[in-house]
Protein backbone atom coordinates (compact mmCIF):
# COMPACT_ATOMS: atom_id res chain seq x y z
CA UNK A 1 0.00 0.00 0.00
CA UNK A 2 1.75 3.48 -1.12
CA UNK A 3 0.84 6.26 0.59
CA UNK A 4 0.84 9.92 -1.00
CA UNK A 5 3.25 12.07 -1.24
CA UNK A 6 1.38 14.58 0.84
CA UNK A 7 -0.01 11.87 3.09
CA UNK A 8 3.72 11.24 3.75
CA UNK A 9 4.71 14.74 3.93
CA UNK A 10 2.05 15.92 6.88
CA UNK A 11 2.64 12.78 8.65
CA UNK A 12 6.27 13.14 8.80
CA UNK A 13 5.51 16.99 9.59
CA UNK A 14 3.31 16.14 12.74
CA UNK A 15 6.03 13.99 13.91
CA UNK A 16 8.80 16.22 13.55
CA UNK A 17 6.87 19.32 15.26
CA UNK A 18 5.90 16.62 18.41
CA UNK A 19 9.53 15.98 18.45
CA UNK A 20 10.71 19.87 18.56
CA UNK A 21 8.10 20.42 20.93
CA UNK A 22 9.11 17.45 23.12
CA UNK A 23 13.30 18.35 22.93
CA UNK A 24 12.61 21.68 24.02
CA UNK A 25 10.98 20.87 26.75
CA UNK A 26 13.40 18.84 28.07
CA UNK A 27 16.77 20.13 27.31
CA UNK A 28 16.23 23.35 28.09
CA UNK A 29 13.23 24.36 30.21
CA UNK A 30 13.91 28.07 29.88
CA UNK A 31 12.49 27.12 26.09
CA UNK A 32 9.23 28.06 26.58
CA UNK A 33 9.56 30.50 29.06
CA UNK A 34 12.35 32.53 27.19
CA UNK A 35 9.40 33.34 24.79
CA UNK A 36 7.75 35.37 27.43
CA UNK A 37 10.44 36.88 29.01
CA UNK A 38 12.78 38.16 25.76
CA UNK A 39 9.90 40.37 24.92
CA UNK A 40 8.32 40.64 28.54
CA UNK A 41 12.13 42.11 29.03
CA UNK A 42 12.03 44.86 26.01
CA UNK A 43 8.90 45.85 26.83
CA UNK A 44 10.21 47.22 30.85
CA UNK A 45 13.51 48.38 29.21
CA UNK A 46 11.99 50.85 26.76
CA UNK A 47 8.92 51.70 28.69
CA UNK A 48 11.47 52.86 31.64
CA UNK A 49 13.83 54.31 28.57
CA UNK A 50 10.60 56.50 27.74
CA UNK A 51 9.63 57.70 30.95
CA UNK A 52 12.99 59.16 31.29
CA UNK A 53 13.19 60.74 27.81
CA UNK A 54 9.28 61.30 27.61
CA UNK A 55 8.15 63.39 25.21
CA UNK A 56 4.17 62.95 24.38
CA UNK A 57 4.71 61.34 21.27
CA UNK A 58 2.24 59.00 21.03
CA UNK A 59 -0.88 60.77 23.17
CA UNK A 60 -3.41 58.39 22.87
CA UNK A 61 -1.22 54.94 23.17
CA UNK A 62 -0.84 52.76 25.85
CA UNK A 63 3.38 52.28 25.26
CA UNK A 64 3.72 49.10 26.59
CA UNK A 65 0.92 47.48 24.37
CA UNK A 66 2.40 49.06 21.60
CA UNK A 67 5.99 47.02 22.32
CA UNK A 68 3.70 44.21 22.84
CA UNK A 69 2.89 44.40 19.14
CA UNK A 70 5.87 45.15 18.01
CA UNK A 71 8.48 42.44 20.09
CA UNK A 72 5.80 39.72 19.19
CA UNK A 73 5.63 40.01 15.48
CA UNK A 74 9.24 41.34 15.12
CA UNK A 75 9.97 37.61 17.53
CA UNK A 76 8.07 35.76 15.32
CA UNK A 77 9.81 36.60 11.83
CA UNK A 78 12.99 36.57 13.39
CA UNK A 79 12.73 33.06 15.31
CA UNK A 80 10.82 31.57 12.13
CA UNK A 81 14.35 32.86 9.73
CA UNK A 82 16.77 32.25 12.17
CA UNK A 83 15.90 29.08 13.25
CA UNK A 84 15.31 27.79 9.75
CA UNK A 85 18.79 28.07 9.67
CA UNK A 86 20.41 25.08 12.14
CA UNK A 87 17.19 23.41 11.01
CA UNK A 88 19.10 20.90 8.51
CA UNK A 89 22.07 20.08 10.62
CA UNK A 90 19.72 19.88 13.76
CA UNK A 91 17.41 17.18 12.00
CA UNK A 92 20.70 15.48 10.21
CA UNK A 93 19.92 12.03 11.92
CA UNK A 94 16.52 11.98 10.65
CA UNK A 95 17.28 12.08 6.71
CA UNK A 96 18.58 8.38 7.07
CA UNK A 97 14.60 7.73 6.49
CA UNK A 98 13.65 9.00 3.59
CA UNK A 99 10.14 9.94 4.07
CA UNK A 100 11.98 12.69 5.92
CA UNK A 101 12.66 15.49 3.72
CA UNK A 102 14.63 18.66 4.52
CA UNK A 103 12.30 20.73 3.81
CA UNK A 104 9.72 19.41 6.58
CA UNK A 105 12.11 20.45 9.19
CA UNK A 106 11.95 23.96 8.09
CA UNK A 107 8.10 23.86 7.63
CA UNK A 108 7.70 22.38 11.25
CA UNK A 109 10.61 24.61 13.07
CA UNK A 110 8.02 27.53 11.83
CA UNK A 111 5.14 26.01 12.97
CA UNK A 112 6.48 25.24 16.10
CA UNK A 113 7.70 28.77 16.28
CA UNK A 114 3.97 30.16 15.98
CA UNK A 115 2.76 27.81 18.17
CA UNK A 116 4.80 29.21 20.95
CA UNK A 117 4.15 33.18 19.78
CA UNK A 118 0.96 32.38 19.65
CA UNK A 119 0.68 31.23 23.18
CA UNK A 120 2.90 33.99 24.17
CA UNK A 121 0.28 36.94 22.83
CA UNK A 122 -1.81 34.88 24.67
CA UNK A 123 -0.31 35.20 27.92
CA UNK A 124 0.59 38.86 26.79
CA UNK A 125 -3.22 39.69 26.12
CA UNK A 126 -4.08 38.38 29.71
CA UNK A 127 -1.87 40.20 31.59
CA UNK A 128 -2.46 42.99 29.46
CA UNK A 129 -6.36 42.79 30.79
CA UNK A 130 -5.28 42.04 34.74
CA UNK A 131 -3.49 45.46 34.70
CA UNK A 132 -6.19 47.35 32.78
CA UNK A 133 -4.19 48.19 29.20
CA UNK A 134 -6.10 50.06 26.48
CA UNK A 135 -6.03 47.18 24.54
CA UNK A 136 -8.62 48.39 21.77
CA UNK A 137 -8.18 47.31 18.28
CA UNK A 138 -8.84 49.23 15.42
CA UNK A 139 -9.01 46.55 12.50
CA UNK A 140 -8.50 43.22 14.23
CA UNK A 141 -8.91 41.59 10.30
CA UNK A 142 -5.91 43.11 9.56
CA UNK A 143 -3.86 42.87 13.21
CA UNK A 144 -4.19 38.88 12.40
CA UNK A 145 -3.28 39.21 8.74
CA UNK A 146 -0.13 41.11 9.63
CA UNK A 147 0.93 38.66 12.18
CA UNK A 148 -0.04 35.83 9.55
CA UNK A 149 2.20 37.95 6.69
CA UNK A 150 5.45 38.72 8.74
CA UNK A 151 5.61 35.00 9.73
CA UNK A 152 5.30 33.94 5.74
CA UNK A 153 7.57 36.77 5.28
CA UNK A 154 10.38 35.00 8.06
CA UNK A 155 9.46 31.31 6.53
CA UNK A 156 10.39 32.57 2.56
CA UNK A 157 13.82 33.99 4.02
CA UNK A 158 13.91 31.18 6.18
CA UNK A 159 14.29 28.48 3.35
CA UNK A 160 16.53 30.74 1.03
CA UNK A 161 18.84 31.66 4.67
CA UNK A 162 18.43 27.74 5.05
CA UNK A 163 19.47 26.29 1.69
CA UNK A 164 22.41 28.59 1.45
CA UNK A 165 23.32 28.41 4.79
CA UNK A 166 24.24 24.59 3.84
CA UNK A 167 26.62 25.54 1.69
CA UNK A 168 28.03 28.39 3.08
CA UNK A 169 29.40 28.12 6.81
CA UNK A 170 29.81 32.12 6.82
CA UNK A 171 26.66 32.98 5.52
CA UNK A 172 24.58 31.84 8.48
CA UNK A 173 27.20 34.67 11.02
CA UNK A 174 26.12 37.45 8.49
CA UNK A 175 22.89 36.97 8.81
CA UNK A 176 22.92 36.34 12.57
CA UNK A 177 24.92 39.66 12.44
CA UNK A 178 22.69 41.30 10.77
CA UNK A 179 20.01 40.86 12.97
CA UNK A 180 21.65 43.11 15.44
CA UNK A 181 20.71 46.65 13.67
CA UNK A 182 17.58 45.29 12.27
CA UNK A 183 16.39 45.18 15.37
CA UNK A 184 16.89 49.01 15.84
CA UNK A 185 16.22 49.38 12.87
CA UNK A 186 12.30 48.30 12.20
CA UNK A 187 10.45 50.70 13.92
CA UNK A 188 10.06 48.68 16.98
CA UNK A 189 10.01 51.16 19.61
CA UNK A 190 9.30 54.27 17.22
CA UNK A 191 7.05 55.10 14.29
CA UNK A 192 8.21 56.20 11.16
CA UNK A 193 6.25 59.14 11.49
CA UNK A 194 8.56 60.22 14.60
CA UNK A 195 11.70 59.79 12.79
CA UNK A 196 13.07 63.28 10.46
CA UNK A 197 12.63 62.93 6.99
CA UNK A 198 15.91 61.69 6.02
CA UNK A 199 15.62 58.59 8.70
CA UNK A 200 12.56 58.02 6.78
CA UNK A 201 13.27 57.51 3.99
CA UNK A 202 16.16 55.15 4.76
CA UNK A 203 14.61 53.27 7.08
CA UNK A 204 12.14 52.49 4.84
CA UNK A 205 14.14 50.32 2.65
CA UNK A 206 14.12 47.84 5.53
CA UNK A 207 11.28 45.23 4.46
CA UNK A 208 10.25 45.21 8.26
CA UNK A 209 9.38 47.95 9.08
CA UNK A 210 6.68 47.74 6.62
CA UNK A 211 4.89 45.18 8.13
CA UNK A 212 5.46 46.66 11.58
CA UNK A 213 3.94 49.60 10.61
CA UNK A 214 0.74 47.64 9.02
CA UNK A 215 0.58 45.89 12.28
CA UNK A 216 0.66 49.35 14.70
CA UNK A 217 -1.59 51.63 11.92
CA UNK A 218 -4.18 48.38 11.87
CA UNK A 219 -3.96 48.33 15.67
CA UNK A 220 -4.14 51.39 16.97
CA UNK A 221 -7.20 54.27 16.11
CA UNK A 222 -4.49 56.71 16.64
CA UNK A 223 -2.09 55.09 14.00
CA UNK A 224 -2.23 54.81 10.03
CA UNK A 225 -0.80 52.71 7.46
CA UNK A 226 0.31 55.68 5.14
CA UNK A 227 4.05 54.58 5.28
CA UNK A 228 3.21 50.95 4.69
CA UNK A 229 4.15 49.96 0.75
CA UNK A 230 2.25 46.63 0.54
CA UNK A 231 3.70 46.20 -3.03
CA UNK A 232 7.22 46.23 -1.58
CA UNK A 233 6.09 44.04 0.79
CA UNK A 234 5.08 41.18 -1.77
CA UNK A 235 8.21 41.15 -3.20
CA UNK A 236 10.29 40.49 -0.05
CA UNK A 237 7.68 37.70 0.55
CA UNK A 238 7.51 36.07 -3.02
CA UNK A 239 11.15 36.37 -4.32
CA UNK A 240 13.16 34.69 -1.37
CA UNK A 241 10.37 32.33 -0.99
CA UNK A 242 10.50 31.43 -4.62
CA UNK A 243 14.26 31.60 -5.26
CA UNK A 244 14.64 29.90 -2.22
CA UNK A 245 12.60 26.89 -3.42
CA UNK A 246 14.35 26.86 -6.38
CA UNK A 247 17.41 26.40 -5.18
CA UNK A 248 15.87 23.81 -2.67
CA UNK A 249 14.88 21.70 -5.34
CA UNK A 250 18.12 21.64 -7.39
CA UNK A 251 20.06 21.07 -4.14
CA UNK A 252 17.91 18.70 -1.90
CA UNK A 253 19.38 15.51 -2.65
CA UNK A 254 22.98 17.15 -1.38
CA UNK A 255 21.66 18.37 1.41
CA UNK A 256 20.17 15.03 2.54
CA UNK A 257 23.56 13.35 1.55
CA UNK A 258 25.56 15.80 3.15
CA UNK B 1 13.65 -7.27 -8.36
CA UNK B 2 16.34 -4.92 -8.02
CA UNK B 3 17.61 -2.73 -11.02
CA UNK B 4 20.84 -0.82 -11.81
CA UNK B 5 20.89 0.76 -15.11
CA UNK B 6 24.36 2.49 -16.27
CA UNK B 7 24.72 3.41 -12.44
CA UNK B 8 27.63 5.38 -11.76
CA UNK B 9 28.51 6.64 -8.64
CA UNK B 10 31.43 8.96 -7.44
CA UNK B 11 33.33 10.26 -4.25
CA UNK B 12 35.53 13.82 -5.53
CA UNK B 13 38.58 13.19 -3.73
CA UNK B 14 41.17 15.68 -3.73
CA UNK B 15 42.35 15.55 -7.36
CA UNK B 16 40.74 12.28 -8.50
CA UNK B 17 37.38 10.73 -7.93
CA UNK B 18 36.50 7.57 -6.39
CA UNK B 19 34.34 4.86 -8.33
CA UNK B 20 31.94 2.93 -6.02
CA UNK B 21 29.78 1.94 -8.83
CA UNK B 22 31.28 2.71 -12.47
CA UNK B 23 28.88 2.29 -14.76
CA UNK B 24 27.13 -0.77 -13.91
CA UNK B 25 24.30 -2.46 -14.97
CA UNK B 26 22.34 -5.33 -12.94
CA UNK B 27 19.20 -6.86 -11.91
CA UNK B 28 18.88 -8.90 -9.18
CA UNK B 29 15.88 -10.99 -8.88
CA UNK B 30 13.65 -10.85 -6.07
CA UNK B 31 12.54 -12.96 -3.26
CA UNK B 32 15.95 -13.82 -2.35
CA UNK B 33 18.11 -12.82 0.14
CA UNK B 34 21.44 -10.98 -0.89
CA UNK B 35 24.73 -10.78 1.12
CA UNK B 36 27.07 -7.88 0.11
CA UNK B 37 30.71 -8.72 0.12
CA UNK B 38 33.28 -6.03 -0.42
CA UNK B 39 36.60 -4.79 1.11
CA UNK B 40 36.22 -1.93 3.35
CA UNK B 41 35.83 1.39 1.32
CA UNK B 42 34.66 -0.16 -1.66
CA UNK B 43 30.88 1.14 -0.91
CA UNK B 44 29.20 -1.84 0.11
CA UNK B 45 27.46 0.93 2.37
CA UNK B 46 26.55 3.53 0.02
CA UNK B 47 25.37 0.60 -2.27
CA UNK B 48 22.69 0.35 1.13
CA UNK B 49 21.92 3.97 1.15
CA UNK B 50 21.06 4.15 -2.59
CA UNK B 51 18.70 1.43 -2.05
CA UNK B 52 17.39 3.14 0.88
CA UNK B 53 16.42 5.99 -1.14
CA UNK B 54 18.80 8.35 1.08
CA UNK B 55 21.74 8.54 -1.41
CA UNK B 56 21.93 8.84 -4.88
CA UNK B 57 24.09 8.09 -8.01
CA UNK B 58 25.75 10.29 -10.27
CA UNK B 59 24.39 9.07 -12.90
CA UNK B 60 22.41 6.12 -14.22
CA UNK B 61 19.64 4.37 -12.29
CA UNK B 62 18.47 2.51 -9.72
CA UNK B 63 14.99 1.27 -9.18
CA UNK B 64 12.72 -1.29 -7.84
CA UNK B 65 9.11 -1.18 -6.61
CA UNK B 66 9.65 -3.16 -3.46
CA UNK B 67 9.93 -0.98 -0.58
CA UNK B 68 13.27 -0.82 1.76
CA UNK B 69 13.83 -0.21 5.42
CA UNK B 70 16.30 2.56 6.24
CA UNK B 71 19.95 0.93 5.94
CA UNK B 72 20.42 -0.09 9.68
CA UNK B 73 24.05 0.59 10.35
CA UNK B 74 26.00 1.63 13.81
CA UNK B 75 26.13 5.02 12.25
CA UNK B 76 22.33 5.40 13.92
CA UNK B 77 19.46 7.32 12.44
CA UNK B 78 18.51 8.38 15.76
CA UNK B 79 18.23 11.92 17.22
CA UNK B 80 20.89 11.83 20.43
CA UNK B 81 18.75 14.22 22.61
CA UNK B 82 15.49 11.94 22.30
CA UNK B 83 14.68 9.05 24.32
CA UNK B 84 14.68 5.55 22.71
CA UNK B 85 10.80 5.69 23.16
CA UNK B 86 10.19 9.21 21.64
CA UNK B 87 12.60 7.68 18.55
CA UNK B 88 10.54 4.65 18.16
CA UNK B 89 7.23 6.96 18.30
CA UNK B 90 9.03 9.06 15.60
CA UNK B 91 9.87 6.51 13.18
CA UNK B 92 6.75 5.14 13.77
CA UNK B 93 4.36 8.32 13.24
CA UNK B 94 6.53 8.63 10.06
CA UNK B 95 5.73 5.77 8.55
CA UNK B 96 1.94 6.62 9.56
CA UNK B 97 1.20 4.29 12.09
CA UNK B 98 -2.18 4.43 14.10
CA UNK B 99 -1.67 5.32 17.47
CA UNK B 100 -2.47 1.81 18.52
CA UNK B 101 -0.23 0.62 16.21
CA UNK B 102 2.66 3.00 17.91
CA UNK B 103 1.75 1.39 21.41
CA UNK B 104 2.55 -2.08 20.39
CA UNK B 105 5.70 -0.99 18.47
CA UNK B 106 6.62 0.71 21.19
CA UNK B 107 6.18 -2.36 23.44
CA UNK B 108 7.78 -4.70 21.29
CA UNK B 109 11.15 -2.93 20.74
CA UNK B 110 11.51 -2.16 24.39
CA UNK B 111 11.02 -5.86 25.00
CA UNK B 112 13.16 -6.87 21.72
CA UNK B 113 15.63 -4.23 22.65
CA UNK B 114 16.02 -4.92 26.80
CA UNK B 115 17.25 -1.47 27.45
CA UNK B 116 15.42 -1.51 30.39
CA UNK B 117 15.51 1.81 32.50
CA UNK B 118 17.98 3.29 29.22
CA UNK B 119 14.52 3.51 27.13
CA UNK B 120 13.30 6.17 28.40
CA UNK B 121 17.17 8.04 28.71
CA UNK B 122 18.10 10.28 25.73
CA UNK B 123 19.66 8.31 22.94
CA UNK B 124 23.42 10.17 23.30
CA UNK B 125 23.34 8.33 26.57
CA UNK B 126 23.71 4.86 25.23
CA UNK B 127 26.66 2.65 24.18
CA UNK B 128 26.58 1.69 20.52
CA UNK B 129 25.96 -1.57 21.15
CA UNK B 130 22.72 -0.36 22.90
CA UNK B 131 21.64 1.79 19.68
CA UNK B 132 21.97 -0.99 17.67
CA UNK B 133 19.84 -2.81 20.07
CA UNK B 134 17.00 -0.27 19.79
CA UNK B 135 17.85 -0.06 16.00
CA UNK B 136 17.25 -3.85 15.43
CA UNK B 137 14.09 -4.03 17.26
CA UNK B 138 12.93 -0.65 16.06
CA UNK B 139 13.59 -2.23 12.18
CA UNK B 140 11.58 -5.35 13.17
CA UNK B 141 8.23 -3.61 14.35
CA UNK B 142 7.91 -2.75 10.16
CA UNK B 143 6.80 -4.72 7.41
CA UNK B 144 9.39 -4.35 4.43
CA UNK B 145 10.05 -6.50 1.15
CA UNK B 146 13.59 -5.70 1.73
CA UNK B 147 15.60 -5.40 5.03
CA UNK B 148 18.51 -3.37 4.35
CA UNK B 149 21.50 -4.66 7.52
CA UNK B 150 24.86 -3.11 7.92
CA UNK B 151 27.46 -5.11 9.71
CA UNK B 152 24.96 -5.04 12.35
CA UNK B 153 24.89 -8.48 13.49
CA UNK B 154 28.49 -8.82 14.41
CA UNK B 155 28.32 -5.87 17.14
CA UNK B 156 27.08 -6.64 20.42
CA UNK B 157 27.05 -9.75 23.01
CA UNK B 158 27.12 -13.22 22.37
CA UNK B 159 22.87 -13.84 23.96
CA UNK B 160 21.96 -11.04 21.52
CA UNK B 161 23.60 -11.88 18.51
CA UNK B 162 21.85 -15.28 18.88
CA UNK B 163 18.46 -13.33 19.59
CA UNK B 164 18.65 -10.85 16.52
CA UNK B 165 19.96 -13.87 14.51
CA UNK B 166 16.69 -15.62 15.61
CA UNK B 167 14.50 -12.88 14.54
CA UNK B 168 15.56 -12.12 11.25
CA UNK B 169 15.12 -16.08 10.48
CA UNK B 170 11.69 -15.78 11.28
CA UNK B 171 11.75 -12.08 9.65
CA UNK B 172 12.44 -13.41 6.29
CA UNK B 173 10.38 -15.99 5.84
CA UNK B 174 8.06 -13.30 4.92
CA UNK B 175 10.56 -10.45 4.06
CA UNK B 176 13.94 -10.60 2.37
CA UNK B 177 17.33 -9.15 3.40
CA UNK B 178 20.60 -7.31 1.94
CA UNK B 179 22.76 -7.89 4.03
CA UNK B 180 26.26 -6.03 4.48
CA UNK B 181 28.67 -8.25 6.49
CA UNK B 182 32.56 -9.85 7.13
CA UNK B 183 31.02 -12.40 9.02
CA UNK B 184 30.89 -15.38 6.72
CA UNK B 185 28.87 -17.84 8.42
CA UNK B 186 26.45 -15.25 8.82
CA UNK B 187 26.28 -14.70 4.86
CA UNK B 188 26.26 -18.23 4.45
CA UNK B 189 23.26 -18.90 6.84
CA UNK B 190 21.22 -15.95 6.01
CA UNK B 191 22.00 -15.47 2.38
CA UNK B 192 21.08 -17.53 -1.07
CA UNK B 193 22.74 -15.04 -3.46
CA UNK B 194 25.48 -12.46 -3.26
CA UNK B 195 26.99 -9.57 -4.69
CA UNK B 196 30.67 -8.74 -4.76
CA UNK B 197 31.16 -4.52 -4.70
CA UNK B 198 34.74 -3.91 -6.26
CA UNK B 199 36.90 -1.71 -8.18
CA UNK B 200 33.48 0.68 -9.17
CA UNK B 201 32.00 -3.03 -10.48
CA UNK B 202 29.42 -5.35 -8.96
CA UNK B 203 28.91 -9.08 -9.56
CA UNK B 204 26.38 -10.88 -8.59
CA UNK B 205 26.35 -14.82 -7.87
CA UNK B 206 23.24 -17.01 -7.52
CA UNK B 207 25.03 -18.73 -4.82
CA UNK B 208 26.23 -16.86 -1.93
CA UNK B 209 29.12 -19.53 -1.39
CA UNK B 210 30.40 -18.81 -5.28
CA UNK B 211 30.79 -14.76 -4.07
CA UNK B 212 32.61 -15.96 -0.68
CA UNK B 213 34.75 -18.03 -3.01
CA UNK B 214 35.36 -14.37 -5.39
CA UNK B 215 35.87 -12.01 -2.48
CA UNK B 216 38.43 -14.39 -1.03
CA UNK B 217 40.27 -14.03 -4.84
CA UNK B 218 40.02 -10.71 -4.31
CA UNK B 219 41.96 -10.56 -0.92
CA UNK B 220 44.52 -12.97 -1.61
Amino acid sequence: MKRKPFTIFKAVVKALVLREVQTRFGSQKLGYLWAIIDPMAMIVVFSFIKTIISHASMPGIDYPVFLATSFLAYNLFKNISLRSMDAFVANKGLFVYKQVKPFDTLVSRAIVESLIIGVATIIFICIGLYFGFDMEVKDLNMVILGFLWIGIFGFGLGVLFAVIGTFYENFKKIISLMFLPLFFLSALFYTVENLPPIARDIVLFNPVVHFIEFIHGSFFPELDTNYVDFTYMAFWTLIPFFLGLWLYTKSERKIVMS
Amino acid sequence: MIVLENATKYYKMKNEKKYILKNVSLTIPGGINVGILGRNGAGKSTLLRMLGGIDFPNSGKIYSDKRFSWPMGLAGGFQGSMTGRQNVKFVCRIFGKSQKEIDEAVEFVKEFSELGEYFDMPIKTYSSGMRLRLSFGLSLAFDFDYLLIDETLSVGDKHFKEKSKKALREKIEKSNVLLVSHAMPILRELCDAGIVVHDGQIKYFDNIDDAIKEYNQINR
